[in-house]
């Protein structure tokens, strides 16, 4: 049903994700994985049909060649934020899990004189496709909360106007997944598999290590994980299956991930339809109803479960599976037709400030892109940093994301 | 009965009188869904019928067509079964608490699906308190639905019985029929469009059911509803999503053809409508025992997933108390994402008023439109086939006026976005949008409610009254809203409900000042950390108080004489 309509533009980021990536916080990832990135790749190239290095036209008309996406001139003068004229609004647009402490939002107005109307918008993709809806008539300014498996999509629908933040200097290069700037990077978050620390030492049972030991006799009836069909941390968590175990590039009955999940299917993993349901009803670690004590969700969620700080970070209630990690980037982005493209550029600069980042973990519970942005406390000391998360390049999981869905579903429904 | 020009005078007044209601369903309703339709079937100038043909061949699609129609199907027969005892306690029986028992039976309307989801979890879950472990089986989705509708079957056939006299049961009984014979032959029957209306809703509800599906039903149910939200919200494949819309629109038309057909066969009815009040204490002990078992049944099964709420709120952290509470004034405060607890509830009654106001007012317009004619059987001027062009019309405005309730929130959400966003009609950021389209779904409540009542009321009445010279508006006045005013508090505490609780369409339409309570709620949920899920239950908690609070004052504003709720 759906066309893939990558256009060349993304070869370019799949080059660029295929190469080892640099900066100080590079990702290397296990080399199995990368290898069949590498054949994924080759084969969404081949079906975008998109050859040489140069020659454009996509069969949509609307990618940035042959209707080039309008670009916004830089705003920063000498690294300070301009200022607009009284009055002047920018209208954000964002998901429900946007959050900021309202000191932070009065400073952007203090420094440029320009006031955020929050326009909230159902989850995730809710908010990218109600904006793909309006495009022509953009509700807001900028757009926040996109992440990598909606890009594609919103790219190839023009939703964006490009914008090079003077602040993406600070940040390293392995979250920079567009390269013509038309969203920008501004924090990032890991699905993991949380555990519940006391349900393993009630029972002298070591926590599983890694995704394959997950489907050990030892670990029956443990898992809650989310339908990737209804669920953006479901979704992440397939992916981290699919970048573990390879096959994505199989369309048959058999790749290697979906045997992983007959595997955990066999070993009684409860499949519900959303994180509040996984992580509220089915998990026993965070308010101590459900019967799991594996449960997918963020690598930020056990700081939010300690109450008393005191606590020494092997006793907190909740940890994380590092090796299960699948790495979530959100970006901002300019919507194309913005009224007040200066200040809502002006906005992204402000997001990618010091204030702004650091402010964001204890906010929104994901954590900031810029180098040298410091932690909370709670974070640095409740959450296992994750190293080397799981990842795939965002225009590989758009091409394929509904199928992979759909094999999912041929097993559970 | 000279009446030739009564009802040649009326015809004018009673089109007058529906082109408010079908004007506001056409721009807010008619219209959204057409753009977006448009949008899906018509991507490049041309009607393309592809994508409806697709999804009438695929058989996965097929499977959940068919598992929709049965699910609804199954949930309204025992939705309406364990309903009408409910309402025979209310229309016969007087007893202690019954006013507020009367109010209480809206509270579980109001409770957003993914608390109300979660207590049934905590009940009949992998872990829950009964034991029994009935999540991911179709039997928890029909439990639930029967817990979230059997308001409706009560409220609107208890209220419809009470309004019938003794006179034709205790005839009956002189006559040597047993009760439960009388029941059948003679309450029931004049009972019939009460039912039909009642079951109409229940079914346009579970037709249409999402949260609960998601969460009690497992990955394997799914309904429609469900198709349609991933279709368009999270593919954006518009085409498809037209096209499963459309499937939606015509099973919806298709049943609402059937209950119209099942009303318009039985003219039985009543001519009742100016006693009422008749209800009286249990005396044999048989009526007390049905009393007792009814109140005990509703203490338990609606009570038990509010006591699982209510209990889930007094628990936090640092263990019970009223933590959570005082929590939610402050655990946020100087975030974007704060909203007051008070300030939450001050929007969602403010937009409950204002969509309370719109349906009632559009809705008794409609009513009166539809229901206000000469019976049939009666002789008089007009033709027969002229009267029965006319009913015709009538049962297309009245099936015209439910399908909202049969459509897909994010259809008409989405439309919304496209259709309303230039002047004059830029509703999509005003704050009128939200109490326009939580009307365009109480509408239809408002309608189905009040338009069996106006016909019930005897013709005759009006006729006697304007033949003794009372002017239209007299008739209307002393005749026709007396004997209404029951039902238009139970139409009216409907509507407010149906906003008051209202998501699906809230969550991408809503301004960030005017944050609902049901919005607060999935936005405390949507964070880690035990005492979240204590702030959403309390804040449901809340919800559960405004409603029962409300309706006990709309229910005290009707006269004392025939104040029987």
């Amino acid at each position: 049903m759906s066309t893939i309509r990558t256009s060349c533009p993304i070869r370019q980021q799949a080059d660029s994700a295929a190469a080892p990536a640099t900066g100080p916080t590079q990702r290397p990832r296990r080399r199995r994985s990368a290898s069949i990135l590498g054949t994924m790749m080759v084969a969404a190239l081949l079906a975008a049909g998109c050859s040489g290095g140069s020659s454009g036209g996509s069969a949509s008309g609307t990618d940035g060649r042959t209707n080039p996406t309008p670009s916004i001139a830089p705003v920063l003068a000498d690294g300070a934020l301009p200022r607009f004229p009284e009055g002047t609004v920018v209208r954000l647009v964002a998901h429900d899990s946007f959050a900021v402490s309202s000191d932070v939002l009065d400073e952007f107005t203090a420094l440029t004189g320009a006031t955020v109307e929050y326009l909230p918008s159902g989850d995730a993709g809710t908010m990218v496709n109600a904006a793909i809806l309006t495009k022509d008539d953009p509700q807001g300014d900028v757009l926040f909360g996109i992440d990598e498996n909606l890009l594609a999509r919103a790219f190839d629908e023009g939703l964006f106007q490009s914008y090079t933040a003077a602040g993406l200097d600070t940040v390293p290069m392995s979250y920079r997944v567009d390269d013509q700037h038309r969203v920008t990077p501004i924090d990032h978050g890991d699905v993991c598999v949380n555990f519940d620390r006391s349900w393993f030492a009630d029972r002298g049972l070591a926590v599983p290590g890694d995704l394959r030991s997950l489907t050990d006799p030892q670990y029956r009836s443990t898992l809650a994980v989310e339908d990737p069909s209804s669920s953006t941390p479901g979704l992440s968590f397939l992916l981290a299956t699919i970048a573990t175990f390879g096959g994505g590039e199989d369309t048959g009955a058999n790749p290697a991930w979906l045997q992983y999940w007959r595997d955990l299917k066999a070993n009684d993993v409860s499949v519900v339809d959303s994180w509040e349901t996984a992580y509220y009803s089915s998990f026993s670690g965070s308010s101590g109803e459900g019967d799991r004590p594996l449960v997918v969700s963020y690598a930020s969620s056990p700081p939010a479960e300690v109450v008393d700080t005191t606590v020494p970070a092997d006793a907190s209630p909740t940890g994380v599976i590092a090796p299960t990690c699948y790495r979530q980037i959100e970006f901002a982005g300019v919507l194309s037709g913005a009224k007040e493209p200066r200040a809502a550029a002006a906005l992204i600069e402000f997001m990618l400030m010091k204030h702004f980042q650091q402010d964001m973990p204890e906010q929104m519970y994901v954590y900031p892109v810029v180098e040298g942005a410091t932690l909370p406390e709670a974070f640095s000391k409740y959450t296992t940093p994750v190293a080397e998360p799981l990842t795939l390049p965002f225009d590989v999981v758009a091409a394929d994301r509904e199928r992979w869905v759909a094999q999912w579903a041929s097993v559970f429904r | 009965m000279g009446v030739s020009v009564p009802l040649t005078r009326r015809i004018p007044g009673r089109l007058l009188l529906a082109i408010p209601p079908v004007v506001f369903l056409a721009l807010f309703f008619v219209w959204p869904v057409v753009a977006i339709l448009e949008r899906g079937l018509r991507p490049a100038g041309h009607w393309e019928l592809q994508p409806i043909l697709g999804v009438m061949q695929d058989p996965a699609i097929l499977r959940v067509l068919w598992f929709t129609i049965w699910e609804s199907v199954l949930s309204t027969v025992l939705c309406v079964l364990v309903g009408l005892p409910g309402a025979a306690l209310f229309a016969r029986f007087r007893f202690r608490g019954r006013r507020l028992l009367w109010a209480l039976l809206l509270v579980p309307f109001v409770l957003p699906t993914v608390v109300a989801g979660l207590a049934f979890l905590m009940l009949i879950g992998p872990s829950g308190v009964t034991g029994v472990d009935l999540a991911g089986s179709i039997w928890a989705i029909l439990i639930a639905h029967v817990f979230f509708n059997y308001a409706v079957v009560v409220r609107t056939v208890g209220s419809a019985w009470a309004s019938l006299g003794d006179d034709e049961v205790d005839a009956a009984r002189t006559l040597g029929a047993s009760p439960m014979r009388a029941l059948l032959t003679v309450t029931l029957p004049r009972l019939r469009s009460a039912l039909l209306a009642a079951a109409s809703i229940v079914f346009l509800f579970s037709f249409t059911s999402f949260g609960i599906v998601m969460i009690l039903g497992g990955v394997r149910q799914r309904t429609l509803e469900v198709e349609i939200y991933d279709q368009t919200a999270r593919f954006l494949h518009l085409d498809t999503a037209a096209a499963l819309a459309i499937l939606q629109l015509v099973g919806v038309v298709a049943v609402l053809f059937l209950f119209g057909r099942a009303r318009s066969r039985g003219s039985s009815q009543g001519a009742g409508g100016t006693s009422g009040g008749n209800a009286r204490k249990a005396r044999t002990p048989g009526e007390r025992v049905f009393v007792v078992v009814n109140v005990g049944f509703m203490a338990l099964f609606l009570g038990g997933p509010i006591a699982v709420l209510v209990l889930r709120s007094l628990w936090t952290s640092k263990g019970w108390g009223m933590g959570a509470y005082a929590a939610l004034g402050s655990s946020r405060r100087g975030s974007t994402s704060f909203v007051a607890p008070l300030d939450a509830v001050g929007n969602s009654v403010r937009f409950a008023l204002a969509t309370m106001v719109i349906s009632v007012l559009l809705g008794c317009c409609a009513a009166w439109a539809l229901g206000r004619r000469g019976h049939g059987g009666r002789g008089g001027a007009a033709s027969s086939h002229r009267r029965r062009a006319g009913r015709v019309l009538d049962s297309l405005t009245e099936g015209f006026l439910m399908i909202p309730l049969g459509t897909s929130a994010v259809t008409v959400g989405f439309g919304c976005l496209i259709a309303l966003a230039d002047p004059p009609l830029e509703l999509r950021s005003s704050t009128w949008m939200l109490p326009i389209a939580h009307s365009v779904i109480a509408l239809p409540f408002v309608v189905r409610l009040l338009v069996p009542a106006v016909r019930s009321i005897d013709p005759e009445l009006r006729e006697v009254a304007s033949l003794l010279g009372a002017s239209r508006t007299r008739v209307w006045t002393t005749v026709d809203l007396p004997l209404l005013r029951r039902q238009i508090a139970v139409a009216a505490g409907f509507a407010f409900a149906v906003s008051l609780g209202e998501f699906g369409a809230t969550s991408f339409l809503v301004r960030a000042h005017d944050v609902t309570v049901p919005i607060a709620i999935y936005r405390a949920l949507g964070r880690p950390g035990g005492d979240n899920l204590s702030q959403a239950m309390a804040l449901a908690v809340i919800l559960m108080v405004v409603i029962a609070a409300v309706v006990v004052v709309i229910d005290r504003l009707r006269p004392q004489t025939s104040a029987e709720f």
